[in-house]
């Protein structure tokens, strides 16, 4: 695991990388355990038919039906949950990659080696994007198994569908992170740009759904990108998925001269 | 570009901000030579180093190394270079043993071999983890991680904190073998005896510029020393007053204290025609030598 920076990164995430995984895994595997149960409950899904619009926007689609299984896990997994473990897990991994190894000191002692400077950013992004792809197959692993298990029917492709969609969500603001840190080079800078820009850009698209003036702002969040297509219904749609990792691609494109550029601070 | 000049800076100058790092520094150091540079914490040796490497980039003036332009070679630079960072921060999760092999490796392989070899001089336990380690065995992993694959250039800043004397003299030792062998070795201290013992020229930063740079011999030539002389019996201040080099006579009683430039030959010589109980010489701080830059030939004329 000592061979290069791109497997001593992935050894750095470890610990970090099974415990989400667990997290994830578990988080599945309850929700389609729950699934049954919860479709049955008439009263409760006939309130929920009842919320008004405002509300059913927050959770995304605009729909909550608890008695379909996509209804179900659009909105108690897809809508929120997922994206927002995976984004948490995105931005503090892009934020420490870099920024945080250069306030320890150590990305200093790295670049003492005949290393480029782009081939540090390079592996460690490589290792972001896999890491949250790993991350999203586990726990698209604990939900399908659980649902097949239980004879649930919704496709399981959809599901894998809908959560490369959320890593790829997630990889946008975990790239903003890691940008943020080749720029500056401070993890709670990182961390608060990407979160704020995460928070923002949420209520960006949940608000355009009710406020007509900013409808046609919408297409400007990402989240927009990830909610629209309603990936568990329809599949994903090439064309947001495209946007999202054209996001990533840029963002990441930008870190390599922002960090080629300035001085390392230890 | 001399093919036996192995770092050449020509006027950088770095500004943090507003606030200098260094300024004009024109430095030359030949192939096989140990460089020292002296200066107090925060005079510029680190930013001087981290320029060399490529890890700050100077607001004016550039730095060849092995004639290679610092900021456009930095990878083929750092291939030949091995360096010692002045606040060393090493991977706390790894042992000793695995960090130095991911260096290795980063450097496309090591002659294990060697690195025993230097563990087992320095007494490095290679099996234990960095973290639980002390400030002179972290430092003594980095001293291997500099030398372990044999570099032309060796770069080390404050190389000798934290170690004990022991280990000091192992290191002193190292330094002696590497010049026999032909390598080029800059240290950087804020310890002047240190740069006596083993350097053969010096520069002296002070506030982010160079004041001077010279051979051991002429620095100890004109560094300045205060001196004790304790005698049986009062002796007659006069008899001191016209010797070269020798000023801020005071003399209370048995007791004769000076201050003395250069050579003590002459000072020596006039003591010797009383009966000295004692003498007791203080080595030049930095400050003092730095006094004597600054101050140079005005003092020497009072």
């Amino acid at each position: 695991m000592l061979n290069n920076i791109f497997l001593k990164t992935l050894r750095d995430q470890r610990r970090s990388l099974l415990m989400w995984g667990a997290y994830l895994i578990v988080l599945g595997v309850i929700m389609a355990l729950f699934y049954p149960t919860i479709s049955k409950m008439t009263a409760f899904n006939q309130y929920l038919s009842q919320l008004p619009e405002g509300m059913k926007e927050m959770f995304g689609t605009g729909i909550i039906d608890y008695t379909t299984p996509s209804g179900y896990f659009s909105t108690e997994l897809f809508s929120l949950m997922v994206p927002l473990l995976l984004l948490v897990f995105g931005i503090g991994f892009g934020a420490n990659t870099i920024a945080g190894e250069e306030e320890k000191g150590t990305l200093g002692f790295l670049l003492t080696n005949p290393v480029p400077r782009w081939r540090v950013v390079a592996d460690k992004f490589s290792v972001l994007v896999v890491s949250i792809f790993v991350l999203g197959f586990l726990f698209w692993a604990g939900l399908a198994v659980t649902a097949s298990a239980m004879s649930i029917n919704i496709s399981i492709l959809k599901l894998a569908e809908a959560t490369i969609g959320a890593c790829a969500l997630a990889l946008v603001f975990a790239a903003v992170a890691f940008l943020a840190g080749c720029v500056k080079g401070s993890k709670g800078t990182s961390m608060g740009v990407a979160s704020g820009l995460a928070v923002l850009t949420y209520l960006l698209n949940t608000l355009g759904g009710l406020v007509n003036w900013l409808k046609d702002y919408r297409f400007l969040s990402p989240f927009y990108h990830y909610m629209e297509p309603d990936t568990l219904n329809n599949g994903l749609s090439p064309v947001h998925l495209l946007v999202l990792l054209g996001l990533v691609i840029i963002f990441f494109a930008f870190s390599i001269p922002a960090f080629i550029r300035r001085d390392i601070a230890r | 570009m001399n093919n036996d000049v192995v770092i050449n800076t020509t006027k950088i100058t770095k500004y943090y901000g507003t606030q200098l790092g260094i300024e004009d520094v024109n430095l030359v150091v030949k192939c096989g030579e140990v460089f020292g540079y002296l200066g107090p914490n925060g005079a510029g040796k680190t930013t001087t180093i981290r320029i060399l490497l490529d890890f700050i980039r100077p607001t004016g003036g550039s730095a060849a190394v092995f004639g290679l332009d610092a900021r456009q070679s930095s990878v083929a630079i750092h291939r030949r270079v091995g360096y010692l960072n002045g606040e060393l921060e090493l991977y706390n999760d790894l042992t000793g043993e695995e960090l130095l092999k991911y260096l290795g490796n980063l450097r496309g392989g090591l002659d294990w071999k060697y690195v025993q070899e230097l563990a087992a001089r320095f007494q490095c336990e290679l099996p234990r983890r960095v973290q639980g380690l002390s400030m002179g065995n972290k430092q003594k992993l980095g001293l291997l991680q500099a030398f372990m694959h044999k570099p032309e250039l060796l770069i080390l800043d404050e190389p000798t904190n934290g170690l004990d004397p022991l280990m000091q003299h192992e290191f002193y030792d190292l330094l002696t073998e590497t010049k026999k062998e032909g390598r080029t070795i800059f240290l950087s201290s804020h310890i002047l005896p240190e740069v006596e013992k083993v350097c053969d020229r010096v520069g002296i930063i002070r506030q982010g510029k160079l004041i001077t740079v010279e051979t051991i011999e002429s620095l100890k030539s004109h560094s300045v020393r205060k001196l004790e002389i304790h005698f049986a019996a009062p002796v007659p201040k006069e008899k001191f007053i016209n010797i070269p080099g020798v000023r801020d006579i005071i003399v209370r009683d048995n007791l004769l204290t000076c201050t003395v430039v250069g050579s003590l030959d002459a000072l020596v010589k006039t003591a010797a025609r009383f009966e000295v109980v004692n003498i007791i010489s203080h080595e030049p701080s930095l400050e003092d030598i730095f006094m004597t830059y600054y101050n140079g030939g005005k003092n020497n004329a009072e």
